[in-house]
């Protein structure tokens, strides 16, 4: 009874035994098992692309771009955390090392699957036969580079990775090799100063004010000053009942993720300064709050400052409040000794000031009801008032803080710091790239912004630099003026890929400003590793054959360090990535004579023929 | 949410062992038993997170034609025929001839308008209704049109803004390279190109103009600039982003400040893969070729065995080779009696129920696990093979090497709840057509193993919740068996019920041949060998998810009886 013959259903399980495919699988395998060596041999059976074309990674925390090098637009951009849109890592890591290794566990499942899907989906190559370049942000986590690097060897194995600075490719794009570039991203807004191919890694300067940190104020403004009109409960209550009688405040569940991007990308923008014609406005909105008697009333830019902490505070455990405690965050505002209600009036003031400068119409917005209230007919209406649309930007431009520089005052901190003779060359060639950018009206406005921080006065300033918030008793130290020594530059300040430049200043900045090619921001770092790539160029290669050996030889030196993880097989896996991945973090710091013969395994570094002529 | 299973691959941890499933990372390591595959020459399980995939030939989703990799770099992965998307709403586009002439009726919509003699195809979304007439797109013919599209992609400004970028750089990385030609050569060959060379080297210097040990160093870079400008001439853009028509900076704020509607301005999505400045407005947004798919044969990771090959034609949806874990490993259902128990009874009820969503609500909270209930569940086990095959159950054993704090947080977790599992090995009958079994085979295996039979039907009958204490065989028909086991949950239990199972089988290996040492051990399922038969065994986890723990006290369901 058990000799059964074969049933067409039973078809698939019969031929997965035909001969055939074993013994011509088992000379490919061979084949592939020896190929350790350079050059992947796959190619010769089908080589779609040519063997140079390489394969361009922009991996975000948010938004990761992958196409082909010497293609002038990426193939595929996607959500890198899925629709929802939310950031594969963020600034924060679990303190536990049991929390932190689950919390890599997922980010590794989460960037595998991501990985895997740009071969796989996006591209439809064989990742065994192709070079990756992968964009790398300067201030990306090391960790993460590393959990990268043996996706793509190990599970992916690709034939080598380039890792190529973002900053310096987006540079390129702009067909610069000189330039202070603002990447203003998801996590961070970072600026590092290059110059002739060199990015000066030591003068980077980073501030948090970026795309992650808008959304936030997005949403505490809406929570505050928003309208949501939830869907009638019957369809004869839409004619009976007045759309006004029915908008209450927006529910802390209707702001989701998706929502707020939405907001973000495409109704907001960025206007211009309100400045000394709106001076008016400001000392009005200030007059009730008792506390600030003493504070210049000529300088919007402190309470757009005060304005704009909001967000921070609710960035901080916008997660788990309560709709109702979202309101309160107004009354643990910065300024001691403040209480509630002129916090909130405060706040109140502003919104008029800003609604009473701002011609933005209102725009409503179809959103899903939150679930909990699910019972209506059709979708909820949210209000976004135009004046949210238009200064919910203001957050990146309102400095004074020194651990969180506004965007202008990053790219300022960073001239400071880079020699005097490169200032006046950087000054004029300021690019600005990554995703917040993409504002309309962004660009113009840093231009404003970085014009208005270096010329204002030391009168003004001096309200709006650090020590006048934290010194209240003590008599206001005499006039910080952090930018003196920036303001002869102020004629040369230019953006080169502003789309309206101001009147140039003078004949430097004429010859930059507005003069990179219509790249957009978003795209600049993308197209420059696409450009590298086309010019057989790129950064420091890592060889699959010297992961592989690196990972094959034990590493005795990280043990100590690795000593919570559990598993020891987990520690090895992770060592070679620390002798072998480039990182301009663990560079050897210079010795203060000049070098002695080298070592061979310092000769990693070659000095260009410019440099060793310098040295020499 | 119904109970499930789910089968685990060991790809993501190094440790055979699977992860505890109360971390919410395990979740990546379990899969279905039909996303899984199974390598005869490994004896094992694997996922489409570890196989390597291959492609083995190109399609486009919506013409199926086949298109020969050649043309598949140059058309940029997608369809080069008639297939377009909606850029609205990534509907398939159809074309369509304009309307007949004007001398029918010449009221006409902008689109008719255009009409010039010989009437213009267009590309039309039959879902909303937009057509690329629209954005001045029209054909003469309704064939080959992303043909007459070519010629729009060849001259888009992006690219060729590359190709003068790159000949902007090309000269400049020649002499530098063959500048830098001389030292590297005699290094390590990673660093072979300039931008490498010259980002290290300035990661490894000191900052020009900073070095304090060369006071000539100052001078000498001044110098250096200075040459390097003449030398090295600026780029002059193709299109300058200052003067780009279609974003002048103002424009956009302007439309925005003064928009009425969401609609007005694409979304992300639409414009996000541009790479050049493009309108932000929804209304200019243009056509999108089809994406071509891929149909992908998968291999083995360690032994490089096809798992699975596809047949090259794409409208056939067979397989050439098709090794996939349902043909060798048992296939698990997991069920919970006292939730389908409530499930027929809200069937039965619900001609008088009030509401639909009530009746959602109630089928919510009855198949739900309530704290300080025990509850049996089943288990049923399909066998593919044609042999039958023994099956032992365990709990996953705890890895050994956890630390300290992470076992002992593990175990507070644990104990939240007690699962009891058969403990004797049961039989599963072979796999056979359904006309070949008598019904005597239900029978045969009663008192082999010592264990209790229950009677099927006399238990379903009683299965209220928490009722049926016994843990065992349950049912047993063709080739499947139905085992129980049961759930003791405390009263301050909280959390999913979730916990990992170890399923080891053994069966009958019918090549007995010694010769190749791997393909021994395999499941296979090929028969009718009259050799000894030899027993093989073969282990694999699971994780079963019964169900998250609710702790509202409710007999609510129970009184309406």
């Amino acid at each position: 009874m058990s000799a059964v013959p074969n049933t067409p259903r039973r078809a698939n399980a019969q031929e997965s035994f035909t001969p055939a495919a074993t013994p011509q699988t088992s000379r490919v395998a061979s084949s592939h098992i020896v190929q350790s060596s350079p050059h992947y041999q796959t190619t010769r059976r089908h080589s779609l692309y040519g063997t140079e074309d390489r394969i361009i990674l922009d991996p975000g925390s948010c938004i990761w771009k992958v196409g082909f090098s010497g293609e002038g637009k990426p193939r595929d951009v996607f959500y890198a955390g899925g629709d929802s849109g939310e950031s594969l890592w963020t600034l924060n890591r679990a303190s536990k090392p049991a929390e932190r290794e689950e919390e890599d566990r997922i980010l590794e499942a989460k960037l595998q699957a991501c990985l895997r899907s740009v071969f796989h989906n996006s591209l439809l190559t064989d990742p065994k036969s192709r070079k990756v370049i992968l964009v790398e942000h300067p201030l990306l986590p090391l960790h993460i580079k590393e959990i990268m690097a043996r996706i793509l060897f190990n599970n992916l194995q690709v034939p080598s990775i380039s890792f190529a600075s973002s900053h310096l490719l987006a540079l390129l794009a702009a067909g610069r090799v000189t330039g202070l570039v603002l990447d203003c991203g998801h996590l961070e807004s970072t600026v590092l100063p290059i110059f002739s191919f060199r990015p000066l890694y030591p003068h980077l300067r980073t501030t948090p004010l970026a795309g992650a940190r808008l959304s936030n104020h997005i949403k505490a403004l809406l929570l505050m000053f928003g309208t949501y009109i939830p869907p009638a409960t019957s369809l004869s209550a839409t004619m009976n009942i007045p759309a006004a009688s029915r908008s209450i405040r927006v529910p802390q569940d209707v702001l989701t993720e998706k929502v707020i991007d939405e907001i973000k990308t495409r109704i907001c923008f960025v206007g211009d300064p309100i400045d000394t014609d709106g001076s008016g406005a400001a000392q009005h909105a200030m007059s009730p709050g008792p506390s600030e008697a003493d504070l210049p009333p000529s300088d919007p830019a402190l309470s757009e400052s005060e304005f704009s902490r909001v967000s921070a505070d609710v960035s901080i455990d916008s997660s788990n409040f309560a709709p109702s405690s979202g309101y309160s965050v107004v009354s643990h505002s910065q300024l001691p000794g403040m209480d509630h209600a002129p916090g909130e009036s405060r706040v109140q003031a502003l919104a008029t000031m800003y609604g009473r400068h701002s011609t933005a119409t209102d725009i409503h917005l179809r959103v899903d009801p939150p679930p909990a209230q699910q019972t209506g007919t059709g979708r909820g209406t949210l209000i976004v008032p135009g004046w949210i649309r238009e200064r919910a930007a203001e957050v990146l431009f309102e400095g004074g803080d020194v651990d969180e520089s506004s965007v202008a005052e990053v790219i300022l901190d960073t001239l400071l710091k880079v020699p005097v003779d490169l200032r006046k060359t950087l000054a004029s060639t300021i690019l600005v790239v990554g995703g917040t950018p993409m504002l309309p009206g962004f660009i113009p406005r840093l231009q404003a912004e970085l014009t208005r921080a270096v010329s204002r006065t030391s009168n003004s300033s001096s309200s709006s630099a650090a020590p006048s918030r934290a010194g209240r008793p003590r008599p206001r130290p005499a006039a910080y003026d952090k930018y003196a020594a920036l303001r002869p530059l102020l004629p040369y300040f230019a953006i080169l890929n502003n789309p309206a430049p101001p009147p140039p200043g003078n004949a430097t900045a004429a010859a930059n400003a507005g003069k990179a090619p219509a790249f957009t921001p978003s795209m600049m770092a993308w197209v420059g590793g696409s450009l590298a790539g086309a010019l057989k160029t790129g950064g420091v290669e890592v060889q699959r054959e010297k992961w592989d050996e690196a990972e094959a030889q034990p590493d005795s030196d990280d043990d100590v360090p690795m000593a919570h993880d559990s598993s020891p097989a987990r520690s090895a896996r992770s060592s070679p990535a620390k002798s072998i991945l480039p990182d301009w973090t663990r560079t050897p710091l210079p010795t203060g004579a000049p070098p002695a013969p080298r070592p061979p395994a310092a000769a990693a570094y070659i000095p260009s023929a410019q440099e060793q002529m310098v040295m020499g | 949410m119904a109970p499930k299973i789910e089968y685990y691959c060991p790809c993501l941890a190094e440790s055979p062992y699977p992860p505890p499933p109360h971390l919410a990372s395990s979740s990546y390591s379990f899969h279905a038993l039909h996303n899984l595959f199974f390598c005869e020459e490994c004896d094992a399980v694997r996922c489409n997170r570890c196989v390597l995939v291959e492609v083995s030939g190109y399609y486009c989703p919506n013409c199926l034609f086949e298109v020969p990799s050649a043309s598949v770099r140059a058309e940029k992965n997608r369809c080069a025929r008639n297939c377009f998307l909606c850029p609205n709403c990534r509907n398939t586009l159809t074309v369509v001839p304009s309307d007949p002439p004007e001398d029918v009726d010449s009221r006409m919509s902008p689109i008719v308008s255009t009409t010039l003699g010989e009437p213009p195809f267009f590309l039309y979304c039959n879902h909303c209704r937009w057509d690329s007439a629209e954005v001045d797109i029209t054909f003469e013919k309704p064939t080959g049109l992303a043909a007459q599209l070519q010629k729009f992609e060849d001259s888009a400004p992006e690219s060729l803004e590359f190709e003068r970028l790159k000949e902007h750089f090309e000269p400049f990385l020649r002499a530098s390279s063959s500048s830098t030609a001389l030292p590297s050569a005699s290094s390590h060959h990673v660093h072979t190109n300039p931008i490498t060379a010259a980002a290290s080297s300035a990661l490894a210097r000191d900052i020009p103009g900073v070095g304090k040990y060369n006071p000539l160093s100052r001078s000498r870079i001044g110098r250096d600039k200075a040459a390097h400008r003449q030398e090295y001439p600026d780029y002059k853009s193709r299109v300058e982003v200052g003067h780009a028509a279609a974003l002048s900076g103002e424009v956009d704020v302007e439309l925005l400040r003064h928009l009425e509607t969401v609609g007005e301005v694409a979304s992300l999505e639409q414009r996000w893969s541009n790479s050049w400045v493009t309108p932000l407005r929804a209304s200019d947004l243009k056509p999108l070729r089809i994406p071509l798919q891929s149909k992908k044969s998968k291999r083995c990771p360690s032994c490089r065995h096809i798992l699975i090959k596809p047949e090259q034609k794409a409208q056939s949806t067979r397989f050439k080779i098709k090794l996939v874990a349902a043909n060798y490993l048992p296939a698990i259902a997991v069920t919970l009696p006292h939730a389908q128990a409530a499930l027929e009874m809200m069937k039965r009820s619900s001609a008088k129920s009030v509401s639909a969503a009530a009746a959602a609500e109630e089928q919510q909270t009855a198949g739900a696990l309530i704290a300080g209930h025990s509850y049996s569940f089943h288990l049923a086990f399909t066998n593919p093979l044609y042999d039958p095959i023994q099956i032992r159950l365990a709990k996953a054993v705890v890895p050994a090497h956890m630390t300290e704090d992470a076992e002992a947080a593990e175990r507070a977790r644990r104990s939240t709840f007690q699962i009891q599992l058969p403990s004797a090995a049961f039989p599963v009958g072979a796999f056979a057509e359904a006309w070949e079994y008598d019904d005597e085979d239900e029978d045969m295996f009663l008192d082999e193993d010592g264990v209790e039979l229950l009677d099927a039907r006399g238990k379903k009958g009683k299965d209220g919740r928490g009722k049926s204490r016994s843990v065992g065989i349950v049912d047993k028909r063709a080739n499947v068996t139905i085992v129980s086991g049961e759930v003791l949950i405390p009263k301050e239990a909280r959390g999913d019920v979730k916990f990992n199972m170890l399923v080891s089988y053994t069966y009958r290996s019918d090549d007995p041949e010694p010769s190749e040492e791997v393909e021994v051990g395999t499941p296979s399922r090929s028969h009718g060998t009259n050799k000894a038969p030899e027993m093989k065994n073969f282990s694999f986890y699971t994780v079963v998810d019964l169900g998250s723990i609710m702790y509202r006290e409710e007999p609510k369901l129970t009184a309406d009886l």
